[in-house]
């Protein structure tokens, strides 16, 4: 009798561990991207889906919560030089590779001088190397030895540069192991992880999906989940009806109308979580290939036809706020008193007829270029161009790949498009997007007196100076009409109520190292 | 002596013809939709409410009610209005390649049935040729190397369509060349072109109409395909394909897109489809016997 | 008889020249320089240009480089992808080589059963209400396209019903409804076809004849008439095998399917010619192949071809 009772009490506590322990599942956590990465090595990183993949492989000196407010990654102090030429940083203690070799001050500049390497095709992360005193000679191939980064000691390395660069300590670096290289060859990157951050790469099966898992000596704890995986579903409609059918646990929504419908959905909201997101979109519209776009009346008449207010009520839903300038709320350096683009068709008609198009009467053809999931948003454009001004614009949809090259290669005469904030400073914007010497900057504007706001900006030290260079620069491109901004949207992304941990930020989604699923 | 095939038509009478065909009920089915089809795409400057491309921000995903009959799409555009006028580009799109098609399909083959020799070799083995690539393949890879819009997806289908009119033309040709009047007006001293146009082409017309009738359903549905896929009619213009793809994220909160375009799609394709088997049946004259 | 395999085999041969012709102008000649896109923003980059240029063999004479092309695609080496510079494209196709072929194979397998079954009921029972709602049914079947009938069977059969999945491709639960789609309107044609064939062999003198010596109506079905409608239903197998194939390049788009079909589309619009050309060459080889098997298997069946083929 006791026995059984005993024994019932011993099964009962059994199962309730094992319960316990099943409660929190140690599985992968499954995420959809709709496209290809473009890349998967961190040197040549230079685009948003890779970005959101290799955040968390790779880490940099600092990092950002939900706020954008700036933490310690890597690095746990920064400090700048009286000068302001050199910064000095102090990295973490007992931080070791995905390789297992510990990190330190050598792979700072054995990573930079991997980024500067003539040949290595380097994307976003070789401009932010370029005031590093001797970042030219390594690029010219005059020597390996990148001499500004000096290493006082295991953990402290100093780095000299040749005018100061205030915003150094947050830009977002990917330090990674470059002695991988050495043991396996230029496509190391497709079969071991180099990183520090709490996931490592496994593998990518092109179209397929891309897998990272724990990493369990990760500095910060070893996730509780088991990896990542990276599901590649181009179809968004098949991305919805994959996550309420379980097989997806995050649903990142691309296109404006997924998200409209999401939010209209009473079960999907409950599972919606909110953000705004820093990323401006701009109207690209290139003088050096569409001549009528070289006359300001012309760039002002297209950008006062969008009615702003209407589009983020209705095509949007609410799920976006009109942006008239070029930095976002919320980012540092923000101007809250930027000169908001009011809807005006009559004054649009008029600058047109003025430049010498009455009607849209003799202008070339033109098209607006972008890409599937955005094209209800030109659709919308184009007809508001040709109710308001006349002219009969064409949808250019394109796919991704192709679409990104010839952006960078500067060969899109007209497009909307947008920019992420990668770090939480307005210059990011603004020198990345619109400083005639940015690869990024793909309409190609050309402004000297907005290029030389934006080099005295980078020197600026202090905070409330260079705010207010920002702002001006911001004033001097927009009463130049070299653009003029949309939109700014609200990010929504579902995630299953038994998975907790997700943390979206104005700059997307936190890394997954803390996310934990019942 | 009248030796020409079409007094001998003549006399089993279109009368006749009219007869059986409303007997056979779903060829007067299929008849039915693509006059439906046809009228909505010749009258669609006059039938249109509102203006295919007018986006309204007030009114998006807007289900079918009194100001859209049959709702609005992600910017607020009419899908009435799109659908009609998506009537319109798609049997544009196909008219043109049933004419190409025919033109060009014709002409070799009667050409490479009456010459003979490496013309026709040559005619055959392009036929077999292509005959030997997927039809959609050829379209996708012409659509690859010029671009999509209209007039690719226009080329594309009239390459893939006119071999097998030139292998029907150049049979019935070569089997009408051992007629005893074809033999008489070659005696005669009748220019090869006469004979041609006037002996051979009346009697290839119904085999000619048949196999027309029967591959405009194929025309339509490979230009929607095509369209869905992204290849095909570009925006603004709307297509019946085009707006199936923009439909399906919505089918679950907003159907009226998708359910609208697909069925005109179906409807159009099945009217041509019941059609060219009715006029096969008919003019067939295998299966005529029953 | 191997006269007759023999020639079939060589009138592969055109086909064959053709594609590989057809493929390499496609790829040499398409508007825009492939070198040019992959720089991307390194356009300056001169030495890396040429590295580039040097790398895909874009830098030597035509003529050498159709020599090199057609060598290479006789080793099965297809070239490199321009949409991931420096890979090999077999490798990009390698893992959707098999899935395509197999979601025909088994599309073909469902709907010649039932093709057939359905064509031939429908031939029985001619102008009967039956008939005419066969007909009906298979009409529709063949009209409407196939992405507007996997639009209503996910919505039905995988979510509303939930009996199989919606996407990817991990059990054999994914297979179902993409292949129940493709098969629909391949088992359409094939009815119809089967009708037709059926009621011409129904009227024929020996079925008369068969039917006056007071054979049950099962026997003069199965013996006499479904052998000669099978033989014609063969020699349309290779066309319907073509038309899956590219059948499938939609339903794998909406099912998230890794096959060539989805490939050659993405690669179309990412402009990596050098893998659509490897998967118009394929499909392609695999219809030239499946014809070519047909044909064979026709002339051992019917040997009248054999001889005809002699003329």
């Amino acid at each position: 009798m006791i026995s059984r009772k005993l024994a019932c009490s011993v099964v009962l506590a059994t199962t309730m561990a094992l319960g316990m322990a099943a409660a929190v599942q140690a599985r992968d956590l499954r995420i959809n991207i709709n496209a290809d990465p473009e890349m998967i090595d961190p040197i040549t990183y230079s685009a948003l889906i890779a970005g959101d993949v290799l955040r968390n492989v790779y880490e940099n000196f600092t990092k950002v919560d939900e706020n954008g407010k700036l933490l310690p990654a890597l690095a746990l102090k920064w400090t700048a030089s009286a000068d302001n030429l050199s910064w000095r940083f102090e990295l973490r203690p007992n931080v070791k590779f995905h390789t297992g070799r510990p990190f330190g001050a050598k792979d700072v500049k054995t990573s930079f001088e991997a980024l500067l390497a003539p040949g290595s095709k380097a994307g976003l992360q070789l401009q932010y190397l370029q005031r590093i005193v001797g970042a030219k000679d390594v690029q010219d191939g005059k020597t390996k030895d990148l001499v500004g980064v000096k290493i006082v000691s295991p953990l402290v390395v100093e780095i000299a540069f040749t005018a100061p660069d205030v915003l150094f300590p947050i830009y977002p670096f990917m330090l990674f192991d470059t002695q991988v290289v050495a043991d396996k060859g230029p496509n190391w990157f497709m079969q071991t992880s180099a990183g520090t951050g709490p996931f490592q790469f496994v593998s990518w099966q092109r179209g397929q999906n891309v897998q990272l898992k724990a990493f369990k000596d990760y500095y910060g704890g070893a996730p509780k989940i088991d990896g990542l995986r990276f599901i590649v579903v181009p179809s968004e409609e098949t991305a919805v009806t994959m996550y309420e059918a379980g097989e997806l646990d995050v649903l990142v929504p691309a296109s404006t109308d997924l998200s409209r419908r999401i939010m209209r959905d009473a079960k999907l909201k409950a599972q919606a979580q909110m953000m705004p997101n820093a990323q401006i979109n701009y109207l690209g519209m290139n003088q050096n290939l569409y001549a009528p776009f070289k006359d300001k009346r012309v760039r002002e008449a297209f950008c006062i036809s969008i009615d702003r207010e209407a589009m983020t009520r209705g095509l949007f839903g609410g799920l976006a706020q009109p942006l008239y300038g070029q930095i976002t709320p919320g980012i540092a350096g923000y101007n809250p008193n930027v000169k908001k683009i009011a809807y005006d068709p009559e004054r649009a008609k008029k600058l047109l007829a003025d430049a010498g198009f009455p009607n849209g009467r003799g202008l070339p053809p033109l098209k607006i270029a972008n890409l599937a999931p955005f094209r209800n948003e030109i659709a919308y454009y184009a007809d508001q161009w040709k109710q308001v001004l006349g002219v009969q614009v064409d949808l250019d949809i394109q796919e991704r790949a192709t679409f990104l090259r010839s952006l960078n290669a500067g060969e899109t005469p007209f497009f909307s498009w947008g920019w992420s904030a990668a770090y939480p400073d307005a210059l990011y914007y603004l020198s990345q997007v619109w400083h005639s010497k940015s690869p990024f900057n793909r309409a190609r504007y050309s402004n000297p007196g907005f290029d030389a706001l934006i080099d005295r900006a980078t020197i600026t030290p202090d905070d409330a100076t260079r705010y207010r260079q920002y702002h001006a620069a911001e004033a001097l491109l927009m009463d130049d009409w070299g653009t003029c901004g949309l939109f700014m949207r609200t990010a929504v992304t579902l995630v299953k109520p038994n998975v907790k941990g997700v943390v979206l930020s104005p700059m997307r989604i936190l890394p997954y190292g803390k996310v934990t699923i019942n | 002596m009248n030796g020409n095939v079409e007094a001998i038509a003549d006399a089993t009478g279109i009368r006749d013809f009219l007869r059986r065909f409303v007997r056979t009920r779903s060829a007067v089915l299929g008849f039915i939709l693509v006059v439906l089809a046809v009228a909505t795409a010749v009258l669609s400057p006059w039938i249109t409410p509102n203006d295919f491309s007018r986006t309204n921000m007030a009114f998006i995903w807007e289900p079918p009610g009194q100001d859209f009959v049959l709702g609005t799409d992600a910017v607020g555009r009419d899908v009435l209005s799109r659908l009609i006028v998506g009537a319109a580009v798609s049997l544009v799109v196909a008219l043109s390649v049933l004419v190409i098609a025919l033109v060009v399909g014709t002409i070799v083959g009667m050409v490479a049935a009456w010459k003979g020799g490496w013309f026709d070799a040559l005619v055959m083995r392009t036929a077999d040729v292509t005959f030997a690539f997927p039809d959609l393949i050829v379209a996708i890879l012409i659509a690859a190397m010029l671009g999509p819009g209209i007039p690719t997806v226009i080329l594309s289908l009239a390459v893939v369509s006119w071999p097998g009119i030139a292998r029907i033309t150049r049979s019935l040709v070569l089997s009408l060349r051992s007629e005893l009047f074809v033999d008489a007006a070659i005696v005669s001293g009748t220019p090869a072109r006469t004979i041609l146009l006037r002996h051979c082409l009346p009697n290839i017309v119904p085999a000619l109409i048949v196999r027309a009738s029967v591959g405009v359903g194929f025309v339509v549905m490979a230009e929607a395909t095509l369209s869905f896929l992204g290849l095909g009619v570009q925006e603004p213009l709307p297509s019946w394909g085009g707006m199936i793809r923009d439909g399906l994220p919505a089918l679950r909160s907003e159907p009226h897109l998708a359910l609208a375009a697909g069925t005109a799609l179906g409807l159009t394709i099945i009217g041509f489809n019941l059609l060219g088997d009715g006029l096969r049946d008919l003019l067939d004259p295998r299966i005529r016997e029953r | 008889m191997t006269a007759y395999v023999l020639r079939r085999l060589l009138g592969l041969l055109p086909v064959l020249v053709a594609a590989i012709l057809l493929t390499f102008a496609a790829n040499r000649f398409v508007p825009g320089d492939p070198i040019t896109i992959m720089l991307g923003d390194q356009g300056g980059n001169v030495e890396l240009e040429r590295k580039l240029r040097a790398e895909y063999g874009l830098d030597r004479p035509v003529s050498v480089q159709f020599v090199d092309y057609v060598s290479n695609l006789a080793r099965g080496d297809f070239g490199l992808s321009f949409r991931y510079p420096g890979v090999p494209v077999t490798q990009v196709i390698k893992d959707a080589l098999w899935i395509s072929p197999l979601l025909a194979a088994a599309a073909l397998t469902l709907a010649i059963p039932i093709g057939i079954g359905l064509g031939v009921l429908a031939a029985l029972r001619r102008n009967t209400l039956a008939d005419t709602g066969i007909i009906l049914i298979l009409v529709a079947g063949l009209s409407i396209p196939n992405f507007a009938l996997a639009a209503f069977f996910v919505w039905g059969f995988a979510l509303k019903l939930g009996w199989f999945p919606v996407a990817g491709w991990t059990t054999w639960k994914h297979a179902v409804l993409p292949v129940v789609i493709l098969a629909i309107p391949a088992a359409a044609y094939l009815a119809r076809l089967a009708r037709t064939f059926m009621l011409e062999v129904l009227q024929q003198d020996y079925v008369r004849t068969a039917r006056a010596k007071g054979l049950s109506e099962r026997l003069v079905v199965w013996r006499h008439s479904l052998r000669n409608v099978l033989v014609p239903i063969l020699t349309v197998c290779g066309l319907i095998f073509g038309g899956l194939i590219t059948g499938t390049i939609v339903v794998e788009t909406i099912f998230n399917i890794p096959g060539l079909g989805r490939i050659a589309i993405e690669s179309i619009f990412a402009r990596d010619y050098p893998v659509t050309m490897a998967v118009v060459m394929l499909f392609t080889l695999f219809y030239a192949v499946i014809n070519f098997a047909v044909d064979v298997l026709y002339g051992l069946v019917d040997p009248r071809i054999r001889v005809e083929a002699v003329r």
